[in-house]
């Protein structure tokens, strides 16, 4: 899991910030590399490392670095498949919501091996959900708030995504209007290349 | 055992049936469609279905031998394949029951394995399949397995490129650029064990001690990799030319062994590193001595023997004085002054 976030977090910081930021960034955390490979292995605990680094670097709390790695992960042309990934799973942001349980099982069949955060969600009322998000990175459910709050734009939804204070690992949902805008078109054949 | 799994007969209407099966057909007697699901209509986009004949609009691959639904229901055994008229590549699967008396049966029908190309061909959505199929995994499936494999291959490009830059790393000389030993010792072997014939010049730069003990070490230096580019420049892409010691030279010629041809290359060499090498106010002068090697004088070529002979062919070349070259002759073994 670390070495996906790592590389996220090196394509977001060098896509919005420039390669001289990213640059300082590694410095500041003390790396010897600076590029991180989606597909090797990096010790635990170097991603909220790597993160804290961002954060000192640009002079901005963590939780609002990993939020906006979420956000960028999906809104990103260059990540057009992740985005493409995530609209597969509902056919509007409610039946998103529900199909997030599932997204450890579809990613395992995917890419065995990939050790994806533990989901698990609750409706608790009409317009409101509730998501567990347990994972060994500690900014996970912030990237999952940055993820949602993305993909509720892309499905044209308006809701008020929030963290819980006293739980660090629950995120509340709030719908406000499921047809706010017109969902972003979504093509169910992948773009030829 | 006997399980009893219904105790009704149900009736549904059309809107429902397209709910659960958006792919169904309904077929009377005649081999007439009577009733079409909204995904499978899509694939005919605006061809009227209601009403045309069942093998007008679709070609049975198997069983073989139906041509009419009637036909397919009472050869296959479980499932039938069919193909679309209109688009032959897109297959279908199916099963089938009569619901009355042979007047009225029902199809229900998938794209199988070729909902990848279905998905494009007919512009289908999220929508258009119903909530228990798996289309949908297949396809995040389909999307997924290209993702991976896309960083898979970007990584294997991205460490093929670290790994040729190390290689080329530990076989070069920093300073001049030109070959390590280590690079000239496997060329050498290379071309000894391939057989293939050419010829080795052995250079050692003359007075280059002096340029050093007079100007200072960053004059020997800037001496060698002006050296290195002159080497460079003076052999073909093909050759490897090498730094193998301080001052000391190798430069392997693969099919060149013609005495004359090599002894015009040493001297060409010797000339350009005669000429006096300008550094900050003052000139650096050297030369060079060469010895010549080449493999046809050896029944058996070795790169140590190689080696050794053209540091033989070196000595006699300093031997004879400073900016000379020597080329190592087969029969008796003993150098002879050729530039």
């Amino acid at each position: 899991m670390d070495a996906l976030l790592l590389r996220s977090l090196q394509g977001y910081v060098r896509d919005t910030f420039g390669l001289p930021v990213w640059q300082a960034v590694c410095r500041q955390s003390g790396l010897t590399v600076e590029t991180f490979e989606p597909m090797l292995r990096y010790d635990s605990g170097t991603a909220d490392r790597v993160a804290k680094g961002v954060a000192d670097v640009l002079g901005r709390p963590v939780e609002a670095v990993w939020e906006d790695m979420g956000t960028h992960l999906v809104t990103n042309p260059r990540h057009e498949g992740v985005r493409r990934l995530l609209r597969f799973c509902g056919i509007g942001f409610a039946d998103f919501l529900y199909s997030l349980e599932e997204m450890p099982g579809r990613t395992r069949l995917a890419l065995a091996g990939l050790d994806l955060p533990d989901l698990q969600m609750r409706q608790i009322d009409v317009d409101k959900f509730e998501i567990f998000c347990r994972s060994n990175v500690k900014g996970i459910p912030r990237v999952l708030v940055g993820i949602l709050t993305a993909m509720a734009d892309d499905y044209g939804t308006l809701c008020v995504i929030e963290t819980d204070d006293q739980h660090d690992d629950r995120i509340l949902v709030r719908v406000l209007d499921s047809h706010h805008n017109t969902a972003r078109r979504f093509d169910l054949a992948r773009p030829e290349v | 055992m006997n399980v009893t799994c219904s105790s009704v007969d149900v009736s549904i209407g059309v809107a429902g049936l397209g709910r659960l099966m958006p792919m169904h057909l309904l077929v009377d007697g005649e081999d007439r469609v009577v009733g079409v699901g909204p995904t499978l209509q899509r694939a005919f986009a605006d061809q009227t279905m209601i009403g045309a004949r069942f093998s007008d609009l679709f070609e049975v691959r198997s069983p073989g031998g139906a041509t009419s639904l009637s036909e397919v229901l009472d050869l296959a055994s479980h499932r039938f394949r069919l193909a679309l008229r209109h688009r032959p590549r897109v297959g279908l699967r199916g099963v089938g029951q009569w619901l009355t008396d042979r007047r009225l049966a029902l199809v229900n029908l998938s794209f199988g394995i070729d909902l990848l190309s279905a998905v494009r061909e007919f512009g289908l959505t999220d929508a258009d399949f119903a909530a228990t199929d798996l289309a949908m995994e297949l396809l995040f499936m389909a999307e997924a397995n290209a993702s991976v494999t896309r960083e898979l291959r970007g990584l294997n490009l991205r460490l093929e490129g670290a790994r040729v830059a190390a290689e080329e790393e530990a076989l070069t000389d920093p300073l001049t650029g030109l070959r390590n030993r280590r690079a000239a010792d496997l060329f050498l072997e290379r071309l000894c064990a391939s057989e293939s014939p050419f010829g080795m010049l052995n250079l050692d730069l003359d007075y280059f001690k002096n340029v050093n003990d007079t100007l200072g070490h960053p004059a020997g230096d800037f001496v060698l990799e002006t050296v290195g580019r002159i080497l460079g420049e003076q052999s073909r892409a093909e050759d490897c030319a090498a730094r193998i010691g301080g001052d000391e030279f190798l430069i392997i010629l693969p099919g060149r062994t013609d005495p004359e041809v090599l002894a015009r290359i040493a001297a060409r060499i010797i000339r350009r590193l005669s000429a006096p090498i300008p550094f900050e106010d003052e000139m650096c002068q050297i030369s060079a001595s060469v010895g010549i090697v080449r493999s046809v004088d050896f029944p058996r070529p070795d790169a140590a023997e190689l080696l050794a002979a053209a540091d033989r062919a070196l000595y006699a070349a300093k031997h004879a004085g400073r900016g000379r070259a020597c080329l190592l002759g087969a029969d008796d073994g003993r150098a002879g002054l050729i530039a």
